[in-house]
């Protein structure tokens, strides 16, 4: 596993991307669908932050859209995303596309199709070189070797005469890093990158990412359903649910002192090592909230253990923990004397030991 | 069951290199259906290109003593002669000139048009979109042989009227024109379905997210990736217009005699096919295992490209 996040390198020079109340609607034939409701985040330089929570919780969307990539069609996005003192909705679509791959880029969920299966390797990766920063046949093809080299491919100049196809999946999402790395972004966006990749590859990858990080001081945004992904590779972590944010924290402190019961929810529902065999793997009851009518109150509370009468006709807001930078929105968070009497009986999460390690 | 728990033989046991029975036969099928298309074909288009150049192959013009169906198939003249003692065989291998001419040129030239409309459509979505589908819609009403036989006749009138600015304005070219038009629809629709899938492909947004403009993404990502079902689609429509010359022939709308095509052939000696089937059945035998040839390969195209017919 990778060594533990290297904090002391962070130049202090404010947030390199501020996300403020950024809503991200779809008009559909169903309704409007509210993807993405009022969420607000920021990322220093150099730092990495993790967005996790379960399928449709709307955590794809809020990438793409902090990144201005969703199609415009049926599209309501508000907001303000502001990335390196600009704001990125006041910029028109060919600015946009001197933002994209240069100054940020993004990874995507499965390797085997984010690379178009007719163009050899090397072309795409010099591309983006040759369109953004002008450089020429030779000298992209030099940095493409040494960017290849950079993601640990071994025989770099062999890959890039390789068609896709050619390439096993682990090596094909180190291609995607090194593409989305070719144009030295400050910026990374990773959508489930490790998703569709077997669990030694995914180590790999992840350490890969955060290597990468440092050594180009470059943020990083990782977007997962793993909680166990983000544990060891990401200064702080935002949990969505349902289009929200519902909790926010530095990662340490989210694993030990977590507040929202989803979230613990989320951390109960990692297989563990230190289980007995042949028990129940714990599973949230119940589905994401539709989000065309989403549940008045608390998102969560259909769902929540703890649910109250207030939590299902008023609606928590994100407020302070009593430890630093820690957000979080329920009416009755983890410690207080609802949720014991809700979770009497049941196993308390152990947070000494969670899946795969926290490096904190 | 936890990672303890795996026995250790699955991890060691070899992958079993099998190919299912299944997959096997479809892969070792011999494609026979394939192979003799490709062979007429080649044939075929090297004995049109080198018609005058071959020792074997008659002119067009009359043999004397030959008039009247005189020669039936046999070694003098391969496939007989017709009424006005031309070797049928040489008339084919001429009409194969002008009807693979004018077929593969109006698919080309439909493929052109149709297939930028398609793509636009297909890519940017929204008015274009609705644009493209309504002329598409309305191409695709119009009852195909009456706008062709329309057609026809106009640039016939334009071109004895203006024989400055029309006289180039053959029968082949109006043919070609016509089909090419009524190709432009059905390509588009297919073009555009394609455009749509490819569109939402991942690596179309991993280009996007990496700053490539629109134009970079449909000449880079999209255009490649529509090659291999349009080179299915456009053997499938050459086929296609093979036929519709042949029809417009029967019509009495296709080239003027004695240019010869397929089509004008089998029309031209239909009357006295009972006394020399030859004339009519020989070119008619070109048309069936040329258009046979086309689809054999074009089927053949859009199974290994995975492309559904019903699109076709």
């Amino acid at each position: 596993m990778t060594p533990p996040l290297q904090t002391e390198l962070r130049v202090a020079e404010g947030a390199l991307l501020e996300v403020e109340n950024l809503v991200t609607h779809f008009r559909t034939p169903r309704g409007l669908v509210r993807a993405v409701d009022g969420v607000s985040l920021g990322v220093e330089r150099g730092r990495a932050l993790g967005i996790v929570g379960e399928s449709g919780s709307g955590k794809t969307v809020l990438s793409r859209s902090i990144m201005g990539l969703l199609p415009r069609h049926g599209l309501v996005r508000e907001g303000s995303v502001r990335f390196a003192g600009r704001d990125l909705h006041d910029l028109n679509p060919k600015a946009m596309r001197s933002v994209w791959g240069r100054e940020m880029s993004m990874i995507f969920q499965d390797p085997m199709s984010s690379l178009n299966p007719l163009m050899k390797v090397g072309k795409q990766i010099t591309e983006p070189l040759t369109v953004h920063l002008g450089l020429d046949g030779q000298a992209a093809v030099a940095t493409a070797v040494r960017l290849l080299t950079d993601v640990r491919i071994p025989e770099p100049e062999r890959r890039l005469e390789q068609y896709p196809h050619e390439l096993s999946g682990g090596m094909r999402q180190r291609v995607m890093i090194a593409i989305a790395l070719a144009c030295g972004p400050s910026m990374l966006f990773a959508d489930e990158p490790t998703t569709a990749l077997d669990v030694t590859v995914q180590a790999q990858i992840l350490a890969l990412l955060g290597e990468q990080r440092r050594d180009r001081n470059m943020s990083l945004i990782l977007v997962t359903h793993d909680l166990g992904v983000v544990a060891g590779h990401t200064d702080d972590i935002a949990v969505m649910y349902g289009g929200k944010l519902v909790e926010k924290a530095p990662t340490k402190t989210l694993f030990t002192s977590m507040k929202m019961p989803y979230t613990e929810a989320l951390l109960r529902s990692i297989p563990r090592l230190d289980q007995p065999s042949h028990q129940r793997l714990a599973a949230i009851p119940g589905r994401p909230p539709d989000l065309v009518n989403p549940p008045v109150g608390c998102r969560f509370a259909p769902r929540c253990p703890v649910a109250q009468d207030r939590c299902r006709q008023e609606e928590p807001p994100l407020r302070p923990a009593e430890s630093p930078d820690h957000l979080y929105a329920c009416w009755f968070p983890v410690g207080s004397p609802e949720h014991a009497r809700a979770t009497q009986g049941s196993q308390p999460v152990s947070v000494a030991s969670p899946a795969r390690g926290v490096e904190a | 069951m936890t990672l303890t728990d795996t026995p250790s033989d699955t991890v060691d046991r070899p992958v079993s290199s099998e190919v299912p029975p299944a997959a096997k036969r479809q892969r070792g099928r011999p494609s026979w259906g394939l192979w003799i298309g490709v062979v007429w074909l080649v044939t075929l288009t090297f004995m049109a290109v080198f018609a005058d150049q071959l020792p074997f192959i008659r002119s067009t013009s009359r043999v004397k003593g030959a008039g009247n169906f005189a020669f039936g198939p046999g070694a003098e003249f391969w496939f007989g002669s017709d009424q006005l003692g031309r070797d049928v065989f040489a008339r084919c291998i001429y009409g194969a000139q002008i009807s693979l001419r004018i077929a593969v040129f109006s698919i080309l030239t439909g493929l052109l048009v149709g297939g930028s409309l398609g793509l636009a459509a297909g890519y940017f979505r929204g008015w274009v979109d609705r644009l493209v589908s309504t002329v598409i819609d309305v191409l695709l009403a119009f009852p195909a042989l009456i706008i062709a036989l329309l057609i026809v006749q106009r640039t016939d009138s334009l071109q004895v009227s203006y024989p400055d600015t029309f006289g180039w304005l053959s029968r082949t070219w109006a043919i070609t024109f016509v089909l090419a038009l009524l190709a432009i629809a059905p390509l588009a629709r297919i073009v555009r379905a394609q455009t749509m899938s490819l569109r939402e492909r991942e690596f179309v947004l991993a280009a996007r997210s990496l700053g490539a403009s629109n134009r970079r993404i449909l000449v880079r990502e999209i255009l490649p990736n529509l090659v291999p079902a349009m080179t299915s689609v456009l053997f499938i429509g050459v086929a296609v217009l093979l036929v519709a010359e042949g029809a417009l022939a029967f019509l009495g709308y296709s080239v003027k005699s004695p240019t010869p095509t397929w089509g004008l052939l089998v029309s031209e000696s239909r009357q006295r096919i009972a006394e020399a089937w030859w004339a009519t059945i020989m070119p008619c035998v070109m048309m069936f295992m040329t258009v046979l040839s086309f689809n054999l390969i074009g089927d053949r195209l859009a199974r290994r490209f995975d492309i559904r017919e019903a699109t076709l």
